[in-house]
């Protein structure tokens, strides 16, 4: 079971923002990571984009699981794990996540800032730790707060889109994406 | 074989250009090391930097075989060698052949999900290199225990530790017919544990396989609680279930069995033994505990896929008794 990325943005009115995020692409080929990256961040991004505020969401790709916590405040973060890592832990990460952040980060920031400008270093640790759901959090099988029937499930990322949309597309018109990756999204058909 | 870097460079990218041919069609790779030029260690190497990027590579894996095959069989040291007055253990240069192909098995599991290949390479190694070496049997199945707590969705995985478990399974019961054999007593041994003791003074490692078993159900349990609604975790506890009541039917009929040989009044014992082999009866203490163990998944589960794959077990449950 693995963790690939962690990342915190914000749902803003006009776009979503990426805050920070923090990556495990160890397990892929060298000359796939940085595309991988790129990919990850793209989809944290559209995911956010098309999930309400106050929501929480798990997105099937493929082998991966894009899980979403949007809070009410509009801060949001998106965990993208393979299909044996338990969704419970991914939720109790994203809450645990957010909440410290939103401690350690002023909120007049929130909408404005970037990785590079964001002073909050604790997501790289979270993750790396959180590779090991068991480690991380021995209370997994205890019954969680959350409620599990409130997380909507999609089944592929094209049910996020509008009637008409098509991820090709929005590949293509993706500022995050480098040239590269765009190419690789053509030739791999892969996220 | 290649003998400066510039050679093995461009070995390396032919093997990547056509992994299916590189260790396949080339007509005078086998002959090259049958006459001593190219060195099986090296070669085995090779194959070994292959499966990096091609862990599933039927032909990389087949070879393999064939080379392991001929190191074992080409030199004038014997594999095994003689310890105590029971058994033989592999030889320090196989024990090492046998890690290396554990080490590369494992890695080539870790890159490609439920990888049939490696874990069947695995498997053929213990059966050929080692022998089903009890000791290393024991050492397996501990070390992959972790591996498998983080991966219970691969199926390969779950079903090379069920091989570790019937393998001990079968060598026990060997090793044991063999010392009943040779001790002294006045009535048939029901249960292994006293065979143990009983055979305590011999270096045999001691192994408990009700207790391994158990063992392996908590193991079961434990990641069954821990991540609901994966079917590997479920197909492995019927596994387990099964061999922990094929342990009570079987291992009962073996030492009746061997017995019946021995002494000419228990023959009456024969019939027993053939009803004992038809029909494995499951204790109902073990059934109890496995039903009581779905009641309780099933009032906590909040996923779709745990109550389902709880109650199919139930049902398979419930055909065992039939």
């Amino acid at each position: 079971m693995k963790l690939y990325s962690l990342s915190v943005l914000y749902k803003g009115d006009a776009k979503v923002v990426l805050l920070k995020a923090a990556h495990d692409v160890s397990s892929f080929s060298f000359f796939q990571r940085s595309s991988v990256q790129e990919f990850m961040t793209f989809t944290s991004q559209l995911i956010v984009e098309r999930s309400s505020k106050g929501t929480r969401a798990s997105v099937k790709e493929q082998d991966y699981l894009c899980h979403v916590y949007v809070r009410n405040d509009s801060l949001a973060g998106v965990v993208i794990a393979d299909n044996e890592y338990p969704s419970r832990v991914a939720f109790t990460l994203l809450e645990k996540v957010l909440d410290e952040f939103s401690k350690q980060v002023d909120r007049i920031d929130w909408p404005v800032g970037s990785p590079a400008t964001i002073n909050y270093t604790a997501l790289e640790g979270h993750l790396s730790r959180y590779q090991n759901p068991r480690e991380a959090d021995p209370m997994t099988k205890v019954q969680a707060e959350l409620d599990e029937t409130k997380i909507i499930l999609h089944n592929t990322m094209e049910s996020l889109l509008e009637r008409g949309e098509k991820l090709d597309d929005l590949v293509s018109k993706s500022e995050v994406l480098g040239t590269q990756s765009k190419a690789f999204y053509k030739t791999d058909g892969c996220c | 074989m290649a003998e400066t870097n510039e050679e093995v460079a461009v070995l390396v990218q032919r093997v990547v250009k056509d992994i299916t041919n590189a260790f396949r069609r080339n007509p005078h790779m086998k002959e090259l090391i049958l006459s001593g030029t190219l060195n099986p260690i090296k070669d085995l190497h090779l194959g070994k930097l292959a499966l990096t990027k091609f862990p599933k590579s039927p032909e990389t894996w087949i070879h393999r075989r064939w080379v392991l095959q001929q190191l074992i069989q080409e030199t004038s040291l014997p594999s095994f060698v003689t310890k105590g007055n029971l058994g033989t253990i592999p030889a320090e240069r196989t024990q090492r052949l046998i890690q290396e192909e554990m080490e590369v098995c494992g890695e080539a599991a870790g890159r490609y999900p439920s990888n049939y290949n490696a874990w069947s390479h695995r498997i053929w190694v213990l059966q050929h290199l080692a022998k089903l070496d009890v000791k290393i049997l024991l050492d397996e199945l501990s070390s992959t225990k972790h591996w498998a707590s983080m991966h219970v969705s691969d199926h390969s995985g779950f079903h090379y530790r069920q091989f570790l478990l019937k393998s001990l399974i079968s060598q026990t019961v060997i090793d044991s017919s063999v010392m009943e054999q040779n001790c002294l007593r006045s009535e048939p041994a029901l249960v292994l544990p006293k065979d143990e003791e009983a055979a305590a003074s011999t270096e045999e490692p001691r192994i408990n396989l009700p207790h391994l078993l158990e063992e392996e159900v908590e193991f079961s349990t434990d990641l069954i609680d821990s991540y609901p609604g994966h079917e590997t975790l479920w197909c492995h506890r019927r596994h387990i279930f099964y061999l922990q009541h094929h342990l009570n039917g079987s291992q009962l009929s073996q030492a009746m069995e061997v017995d019946g040989l021995n002494d000419s009044s228990k023959q009456g014992y024969s019939q027993e033994t053939k009803r004992l082999k038809r029909t494995p009866a499951p204790d109902s203490l073990g059934l109890e505990m496995e039903h009581r163990f779905i009641d309780q998944v099933l009032s906590t589960c909040r996923n779709v896929e745990q109550a389902r794959f709880a109650n199919a077990y139930r049902k398979w449950l419930v055909t065992l008794s039939q």
